[in-house]
Formats: C-alpha cells, sequence, structure tokens
C-alpha cells in the first residue's frame, strides 16, 4: 500500500477521527523501514503514475502482532480500572 | 541488526543524498496528487484542491523536512554545513582568526610541552615487553649502599647473597633480575685501536636481566645465565647508540675486544635502539657487564660481600601470580635470610629485627629516581602552564564575544525566522572548537620546539655521552592530549559567547540602532578581563618568588669560595691504578700543577662541592655508644694537605689539614661546627677523639674546626662532616674505593688566567694515559646544581610575561571596544563642556577598576600559590607582601601601557565629529 492509501485507509477505519499530517505519515514510514519493520518497493500506480508501496515484513508482522496483543492487556486493563471507579 | 541497517541507511542517504532527496520528492508529490485528485472527483477546481490537500496536510516543503531531519544523518550533514560556513566566516576576518590561533597555539603549546614532559617523566612505562608484569623492590628510591643486617623503614637494597636467595625461592617470579643502585663510569678503549680510554656509563647486570626484561639482541646475543658465572669468559653488551655514534654500525665490533677499566671483554651483543636500561636517567649506560664480572673490574668488589647491599630488583612475574602473595613470600624469605647471619649481626641489628620487611611495587617505570626527583617542578610548570591556558581561554572568548555582538543583528534575523535555538548555540561553538582545533595543531608545532629546548636545559648533558632518553618528538599520548585539550579550551571560550548569542532579544535588536551605552552586554568581557588579571597577578607573584628563591641560593654564603677555583675532575682508577701507586701518583699530580704559572695552590680531595660526600657513622671517644634509634652518622672527604685553605673554607678552631699531618705522625680529622655541635655539644672538640668503627672510638684526634659550608647541597648548610688527610689513609687495604681521590682543586693567582689546556698538559705530563673527566671553573660547577631551579624560574617567568602581554590585550581590546560604542556619549560629554584630561581619566577609571578586581581576587590566590610552591623557595617567606606589590605594579603599569592609547583616543574625539555619526 502507498502512502496516501495508508492515510486514507486509516482515515477510513477510524472513521475519520485519525487524520493524518504528510509530516507524521512520512515519518514513521522512514522510522519503520529503517528499523526493518516494512518493506518499500516503487510501483506503478493504476493511474500510471510510479509510487512506492509498503508490505508489513516478517519481522514487522510479529512486532505488530506483539504491540496488538499488548495494546489489548492494556486497554482491558484500563477499562477495568474505569468500570471499578 | 535494525541499528545497523539504520546507519547504512543513514550512510546512504548522506553519500547518494540527491537521489535519497529525489525519490522523497516523488513520492511525497505522488501523495499530493493522489490526494488531490481525490478532492477533484469532489469537483474541485485543481488549484482548490491543491490548496485545500495543503491545509489538511502540510505543506510539501515543511513535509520534506520534518522527514529528513527525523534521520541522524541530519546532525552530520548540518554539522558539515556548520563547519563550511565557519570556515568561510573564518577567512573573513583574517586579523581575528590569526590573532585567536596565535594566542590559543602559545597557550596550547605551553600547556602541550609541559605535559610531554611530565608523560615522558611520570607517566611512561619502560620501552620493554608487558611492563605491567614487571615489579620492583622498594617503595622509596635509595641509594647506593647500605651495610649490615637491617635497613630503615624497608629493604630496598639486596647484597648479591640476598639476591639469590630471594631469586631461588621466590616462585611468583617468572625471572628475578638484580643490577647496582649506584651509577657507574667504565674507562672503555677498543683493543685493537690506539685510541686512550674513555669514560662511558655502564651497569652491571644480572645474566637474566634481557631476558626479564624480554628484550632480544639488536645484533649479536643478549647476556645469558651462563654469562653470569664466576668463571664465565667476560662478554659485554653494547648500547645501540655507541655503536651507531662512536663506531658507525662497524659489525666487527660484535665479537670485538674491548678495555673495560683495563679488562678484556668481548662485546657478544647491541641492545635494540630504543632500549635505555631498567631507569630514566640522563645518561643511560652504554655497556651492560654481567654481575659476575663485577670483582674482576673492580678492585673494590661489592659482590662477595654478604651485608653490603647494593643491588635493585626488578622481575617479572608469572602470568596470574599475585603481587601481594609474592611480596608476603619474600618477607618471610627476608626473615629466613637474616635469621641464618644471626651470628653475625650487630646488637642494633638483632633489636632492629622485628620489623625488618620489605614492599614489591609496580616496576613497569622501572627505578624512578628520576620521577621523585623532577616530580614537583614538573607540577608546578603544568599548573603555570594551566594558568596560562586560562588566561588564553579568557582571551579568545573576549574576542568571540565581540564578534558575537557585531553579529546580533543576523542572529536576531535567525531567530525571528524561526531558527532553532539548538542551531544558533551551535554556530559560534562551531566556530571557536574550529579555531581552538586550528590553534592546537600550531601549538603541536610551539611545543615541539619548546620541549626541545626544556630538554636541553633541564638535562645537562656531558661530550660523548648519550642524551636523556626522552625525545622531543611529540608521541601519540601528547597528539591526544593536545587534542583533548584543544577540543576542551575550544568549548570552553566557545560556550559562553554561544550561550549569549541565543539570548538575543530579535526585537530589541532588530529595533536599535548602534547606539547603546557603555554597561549593556559588556558585564562577561569585563569578568574576562578580571579574572585574567587575576590569574596573571598569581603567576607574576610565583615568577617572583621562584627567581629570588634562585637568586638567593646563587648569591647566598655558600662556606667557600668560588671565584678564581678551577676544579679538574679524572679518574685514576679507569688507567688502572692500583691503591699502592697513588701516594706517588697524587704527589705528582700535584707538583705538576703547582708549577704552572698562575697557580697559587693545589689541592686534591675525594669530592669537591657541590654533591658528593662519603657518608660514616661516628663514635665518639668517652661518650656512650649509640643505641639502634640514635643518629650517629657524619659525611666525610678525604683531602690533600691545605685542602681547605684552597678551597677557602676559613678555619674557625685550631688547624686545618697540613702538611704536617703524614703517614707516621698521629692520625688527625678536621671537623665543622655542625659536627662539634652534633657529637660534642658543649664541650671543647679540640684535642677529643672519635672513630668511624664501633670497637675504636679513638682512631682520630680532632685538631680543628672548619666553618659550616654547603658542600652536599646548596639548599641547605652540611649536618656533621669532617675531613680525614689523605697522607694517613691506609693505602695497604687494597682498592678500597675512598682511597681514589677525584677531584683536582686549583687556586688560581689574582688576574692570572688558566686555560684548560694548561691543566690538561700538566696532567698528561704525569700520565698521558689518565682519563680526565671534566675541567672547569669551581662556579660552572655550582652552577650545574641550579639548572632545574633556574628552569623552573625562567620558565615561570616566561609564563608569566607571556600572561601579562594576554592580560593587556585583553585589556586593551576591551578598553577600546567600549571607547569605540561610546563615541556618541563621549562626544556629547565634551560638547558639555567635559575637558580631555577628564575624558582620559573616566576611561582609565574603567580600566582601572577591572584591574583592582582583578587584583582583589588574585590576592589571595597568588598566597595560596605561594603556600603550594614553599618547600621550593628555600627558607624564603613566601608570604613576602613587597613581592606580591611588586607583582601589582607591574601589573598595573601594564595595564596604564594597555590603556593608555585608547584613552587619548577617546580624548581626540571631535564633540563635532561624533554627534554628526550619531
Amino acid at each position: 500500500m502507498h502512502g496516501y492509501g495508508i492515510s486514507v485507509r486509516i482515515e477510513q477505519m477510524s472513521k475519520g477521527v485519525f487524520r493524518l499530517n504528510a509530516g507524521s505519515l512520512f515519518l514513521a514510514i522512514q522510522r519503520l523501514e529503517r528499523d526493518g519493520l516494512i518493506d518499500g518497493e516503487w510501483k506503478p500506480t493504476e493511474n500510471n503514475r510510479r509510487a512506492r508501496y509498503y508490505t508489513l515484513t516478517a519481522k514487522g508482522r510479529k512486532r505488530l502482532d506483539n504491540e496488538t496483543r499488548e495494546w489489548g492487556r492494556q486497554v482491558t486493563a484500563i477499562g477495568r480500572i474505569l468500570e471499578a471507579s | 541488526m535494525s541499528l545497523f541497517r539504520n546507519f547504512a541507511t543513514g550512510l546512504w542517504s548522506l553519500f547518494r543524498k540527491n537521489q535519497v532527496d529525489r525519490e522523497l520528492d516523488e513520492e511525497l508529490r505522488a501523495y499530493q496528487e493522489m490526494a488531490a485528485e481525490e478532492k477533484m472527483k469532489q469537483g474541485m477546481s485543481p488549484k482548490d484542491a491543491l490548496r485545500a490537500v495543503r491545509l489538511e496536510r502540510g505543506s510539501l516543503e515543511i513535509t520534506k523536512v520534518v522527514v529528513r531531519s527525523g534521520g541522524w544523518e541530519f546532525f552530520v550533514e548540518t554539522l558539515w554545513r556548520d563547519l563550511g560556513y565557519a570556515l568561510r566566516r573564518l577567512r573573513m576576518a583574517p586579523a581575528f582568526t590569526s590573532a585567536a590561533v596565535l594566542t590559543l597555539a602559545l597557550g596550547i603549546g605551553a600547556t602541550t610541552s609541559i605535559f610531554a614532559l611530565v608523560h615522558a617523566v611520570l607517566l611512561r612505562s619502560l620501552p620493554v615487553a608487558n611492563p605491567a608484569e614487571l615489579y620492583r623492590l622498594g617503595k622509596e628510591p635509595r641509594c647506593c649502599y647500605q651495610g649490615g643486617y637491617s635497613q630503615e623503614k624497608e629493604f630496598s637494597l639486596v647484597s648479591y647473597d640476598l639476591y639469590k636467595h630471594l631469586r631461588d625461592n621466590t616462585k611468583g617470579f617468572s625471572e628475578l633480575a638484580a643490577f647496582p643502585s649506584l651509577e657507574l663510569l667504565f674507562g672503555v678503549r677498543r683493543s685493537s685501536s690506539s685510541e686512550a680510554a674513555q669514560s662511558y656509563p655502564g651497569e652491571f647486570v644480572s645474566g637474566n636481566y634481557f631476558s626479564m626484561f624480554g628484550i632480544t639482541a639488536y645484533a649479536g646475543r643478549a647476556l645469558a645465565n651462563r654469562d653470569d658465572q664466576p668463571n664465565a669468559p667476560p662478554v659485554a653488551i653494547m648500547s645501540y647508540r655507541l655503536w651507531q655514534e662512536r663506531y658507525g654500525l662497524d659489525p666487527s665490533v660484535i665479537g670485538g675486544v674491548f678495555e673495560v677499566d683495563g679488562k678484556p671483554f668481548s662485546v657478544v651483543g647491541i641492545t635494540p635502539p630504543g632500549f635505555f636500561g631498567d631507569s630514566l636517567r640522563s645518561s643511560p649506560p652504554d655497556f651492560f657487564l654481567p654481575l659476575n664480572t663485577e670483582p674482576y673490574v673492580e678492585s673494590d668488589a661489592d659482590l662477595n660481600k654478604v651485608d653490603t647491599h647494593w643491588l635493585e630488583l626488578i622481575g617479572r612475574i608469572q602470568p596470574g601470580a599475585n603481587a601481594a602473595s609474592i611480596e608476603a613470600e619474600m618477607r618471610v624469605e627476608l626473615k629466613q635470610w637474616l635469621r641464618s647471619h644471626w651470628s653475625d649481626m650487630s646488637a642494633n641489628d638483632r633489636a632492629r629485627f622485628p620489623e625488618q620487611t620489605l614492599y614489591l611495587t609496580p616496576g613497569g617505570a622501572g627505578i624512578t629516581g628520576m620521577r621523585e626527583q623532577y616530580e614537583h617542578w614538573l607540577q608546578i610548570l603544568m599548573m603555570a602552564s594551566g594558568f596560562v591556558l586560562l588566561i588564553v581561554c579568557a582571551n579568545v572568548a573576549n574576542l568571540m564575544l565581540v564578534r558575537g555582538m557585531e553579529r546580533r543583528r543576523q542572529t536576531a534575523l535567525s531567530v525571528a525566522l524561526g531558527a532553532q535555538t539548538s542551531r544558533i548555540l551551535r554556530q559560534p561553538l562551531t566556530e571557536s572548537v574550529l579555531l581552538s582545533l586550528f590553534g592546537g595543531a600550531a601549538g603541536v608545532a610551539i611545543a615541539f620546539a619548546c620541549t626541545h629546548l626544556i630538554l636541553y636545559f633541564a638535562f645537562p648533558t656531558f661530550a660523548g655521552f648519550a642524551r636523556v632518553p626522552i625525545s622531543a618528538s611529540p608521541s601519540k599520548p601528547v597528539l591526544l592530549f593536545a587534542f583533548t585539550i584543544s577540543l576542551v579550551t575550544g568549548i570552553a571560550f566557545g560556550i559562553g559567547p554561544a550561550w549569549m548569542a541565543t539570548r538575543v532579544d530579535p526585537n530589541e535588536a532588530l529595533h536599535g540602532s548602534s547606539r547603546s551605552t557603555a554597561r549593556e552586554g559588556s558585564l562577561p568581557r569585563k569578568t574576562l578581563v578580571v579574572l585574567q588579571a587575576a590569574f596573571s597577578l598569581v603567576l607574576l607573584s610565583a615568577a617572583g618568588l621562584l627567581t629570588a628563591a634562585l637568586q638567593r641560593l646563587e648569591n647566598q654564603d655558600s662556606g667557600f669560595v668560588q671565584d678564581r677555583r678551577i676544579v679538574a675532575s679524572m679518574d685514576p682508577r679507569l688507567a688502572g691504578y692500583r691503591s699502592d701507586q697513588l701516594p706517588t701518583l697524587y704527589r705528582r699530580i700535584h707538583d705538576s700543577i703547582a708549577s704552572i704559572p698562575g697557580v697559587s695552590s693545589v689541592a686534591l680531595c675525594q669530592y669537591s662541592p657541590v654533591g658528593y660526600g662519603w657518608g660514616a657513622g661516628v663514635w665518639v671517644d668517652g661518650h656512650p655508644a649509640p643505641g639502634p634509634k640514635d643518629d650517629n652518622s657524619a659525611a666525610w672527604d678525604r683531602v690533600s694537605a691545605g685542602y681547605l685553605d684552597v678551597i677557602g673554607t676559613p678555619i674557625v678552631r685550631g688547624r686545618g689539614i697540613s702538611e704536617e699531618d703524614t703517614a707516621s705522625s698521629r692520625k688527625v680529622a678536621v671537623i665543622n661546627e655542625a659536627f662539634a655541635r652534633k657529637f660534642f655539644q658543649n664541650e671543647d672538640p679540640i684535642g677529643k677523639h672519635f672513630g668511624t668503627q664501633a670497637d675504636n672510638s679513638r682512631q682520630y684526634e680532632v685538631v680543628g674546626m672548619a666553618k659550616d659550608a654547603r658542600y652536599l647541597t646548596l639548599d641547605k648548610p652540611d649536618g656533621a662532616f669532617f675531613f680525614l688527610p689523605e697522607a694517613q689513609a691506609d693505602y695497604s687495604q687494597t682498592n678500597l674505593g675512598s682511597l681514589f681521590l677525584h677531584d683536582i682543586v686549583i687556586r688560581t693567582r689574582q688576574g692570572a688566567r688558566l686555560s684548560g689546556a694548561q691543566v690538561r698538559q700538566a696532567l698528561a705530563s704525569v700520565d698521558p694515559s689518565l682519563p680526565i673527566i671534566s675541567i672547569r671553573t669551581l662556579r660552572e660547577k655550582v652552577a650545574t646544581q641550579l639548572t632545574q631551579q633556574q628552569l623552573i624560574a625562567r620558565l615561570t617567568s616566561l609564563f608569566g610575561v607571556l600572561s601579562l602581554v594576554l592580560a593587556s590585550i585583553g585589556l586593551y581590546g576591551v578598553t577600546a571596544y567600549n571607547v569605540g560604542r561610546r563615541k556618541g556619549e563621549i562626544g556629547v560629554r565634551m560638547a558639555l563642556g567635559a575637558s580631555r584630561g577628564g575624558v582620559v581619566r573616566l576611561v582609565l577609571r574603567g580600566a582601572f577598576l577591572l584591574i583592582a578586581f582583578g587584583l582583589i581576587l588574585g590576592i589571595p590566590l597568588s598566597l595560596a600559590t605561594a603556600g603550594i610552591l614553599s618547600s621550593q623557595l628555600h627558607g624564603l617567606n613566601p608570604y613576602d607582601p613587597r613581592r606580591i606589590a611588586v607583582a601589582a605594579l607591574i601589573l598595573a603599569i601594564s595595564a596604564l601601557i594597555a590603556t593608555l592609547a585608547p584613552a587619548l583616543r577617546a580624548s581626540s574625539i571631535l564633540p563635532s565629529q561624533a554627534l554628526r555619526d550619531e
């Protein structure tokens, strides 16, 4: 998926709650790529333009699973705390 | 892995900056266009769509900067840009740059050259394999002989017998080597040549000496244990230095036969070029002979005397061995050895037996006698050069502050346009670090020349001898030191001005014209001048103190006369004389020199002042024998008839050594006043008896008392000292060392001129093969004792003058700058009727206020420094207020000179002109 695709996707999934600034988006992409979590590749788009497409690497997939699990744990925990109060 | 990847991509984007930029550009543009297309699908015009995207997602340029500054390579890139910028700016201000670089070079050069010495003398290990594995016997240096079976504080010198006992029983050492503590001279000549014997420093060493150090021969072979046996063929190792300088690397030297003190030795090997033996000395040894050849060479051999302790020990411990447990093991061995000699021990030795112990200390630097000797004065010089460096920092910081002021508007503009504080801070800092690195590079060159000069003055050389093994060319640690100190200096003087730059208020800076009052912004600069004045007062007063102490040493009453005295040093032992031939030799030398026209009198002695003396224990007739804790030591000299008269030491009671003291007359001695005070207290010493052996206290009768003098050291008067007549020496004691007289003291007639050649000729007429070590005036000989003090005094004075010049330049700079800025104000004052004198006073008052603050700060600092120096002052009062007053006066005068020019310039301002400039 290319940069624009990612930002549109995030916007759609979050129902417009997260609208990414280009600066934040590409800085994050650069960091993820340098950490070896995603891979980038130049490909033509459907409109015959060149764009950089990003895919998760195996390492990135593992990290995502870990982070998702951790996030889930934290959300549940915070949810419980809030319920109790 | 990911760290490496981060680094690799960073490098990639550094070196392929254009490509990476292009790709980022393309990607972002694609992103923007896709977003815009989306908007256009919703019916916006292309222009509106782009605008909307920019508003929503941020502008393309800012995004690019944000993404780029995310990587570490961004830092390197901006640093690179800052460097280029700083270089350009420095090139544009050549006057400033060269002034700053020169100042820095002086400061860094001075500090580095002193550090080079500190490194060579105090920090460096011997150039041998794994110096960390070496340990030596003894904590404190001790020279040269210890007799008996007890040593004060620690057993640090050993006899050959004790060495063998320790070597054979200590398991923890892979090798334990021994060599004498005394520096020896050998008279050497090549057997095949007709050359006269020449004296060279040399050393007896145990057979494992070279293998212990891990040193292999440069040519031929090193000594081995088989060479160090009682009946082994005599072999010697020569230094590379001598081989090269004297024999031009002639290969036939190896295997050649050389006569050492008249005894043939074959040279079997050459030491490697950098090797200088077991200790740093001003003249490293040129010959290494096996210990067991000592009785073969030396007439008065020490090797087989069980209770004469004269050897130093250095050993290499086994890998993994523990020095502390080896030390404990050796202490037990020492006690065993002492116990096995219980029957030979004196009552005092036995009483001291329980406290006898020994210590092992790290020996990687060898025997560090020189270290102890030079440590204190190197510390003083290091401190002095540190002060110079501080003043240099203050000076350059001042220059930087002025530049910062000039750049205020530019900086203000940058701040107004949104420059980050860190970038504003970094720019001047880059500039100052760059300056100090340039200064450091130039400083290394200065340091090289300086170290060369100091080495020349600090370590006296003798013709034909090796130089002190300290190289002036900077070594790696010295270069590292210079680099570090440049960096630190750069940050030290740069950080203040850089920080000031970040505090610029853009509004004020852009608004205000050049109009400003005197006070604003000049406080830091004034503080720096105050500090400079204070530091330079410290240096000036220290220089004054050290110079005064030196003059005191030079001009004090030494107790002997230096004018019209010539000292010729020789060594009859090197020419192979036996003790029974000596009385005739001395008589002939005396007569031959006395017949030179212009000579009024002449006498021989073992040692003329200033330097050496033999030590002895004294037993006084009719007094109880001294106990184990009592000090009964005295120094003594063997002299020929009339010596005290020739050297000019007055006799206070009785008579001196004279012609009436012959081998057959009663044995006499002349003592000094300190001897009388120490051993006879209130009694009249004349006619009393004393001896130098416990069982013979009637050995000598005191016939005279000489005035106290400084024969041993110039620092303080000698303690108990006595003179024995040469004619009464017991020449039947075969080759006793003290029978050999070394110095001929010649007193010339008023107005007579005596050349060294005449003395040489007179000696050659007695025996052409007699080696003459030196011929010089007594004044020259005494002066060599003062080289260290002279050097410290001169260098500190040099540093003092340097600091004074720098501080004056600093003061001049501040005053001139302030006058420039206050031009308008002064113009107004003059227009309102201020006189020229009034303006001059105004400017001078400002400058002298700074100096006054400097004095307030500097006086307590100077007093503290004087306290540190007090051990070097030889009784001079370190807190003498007059000296500080003189230093303050010098400072004030140079301040006046420095400020007069700007003050006069201020007074010549034309009010009309100044007001028009407003």
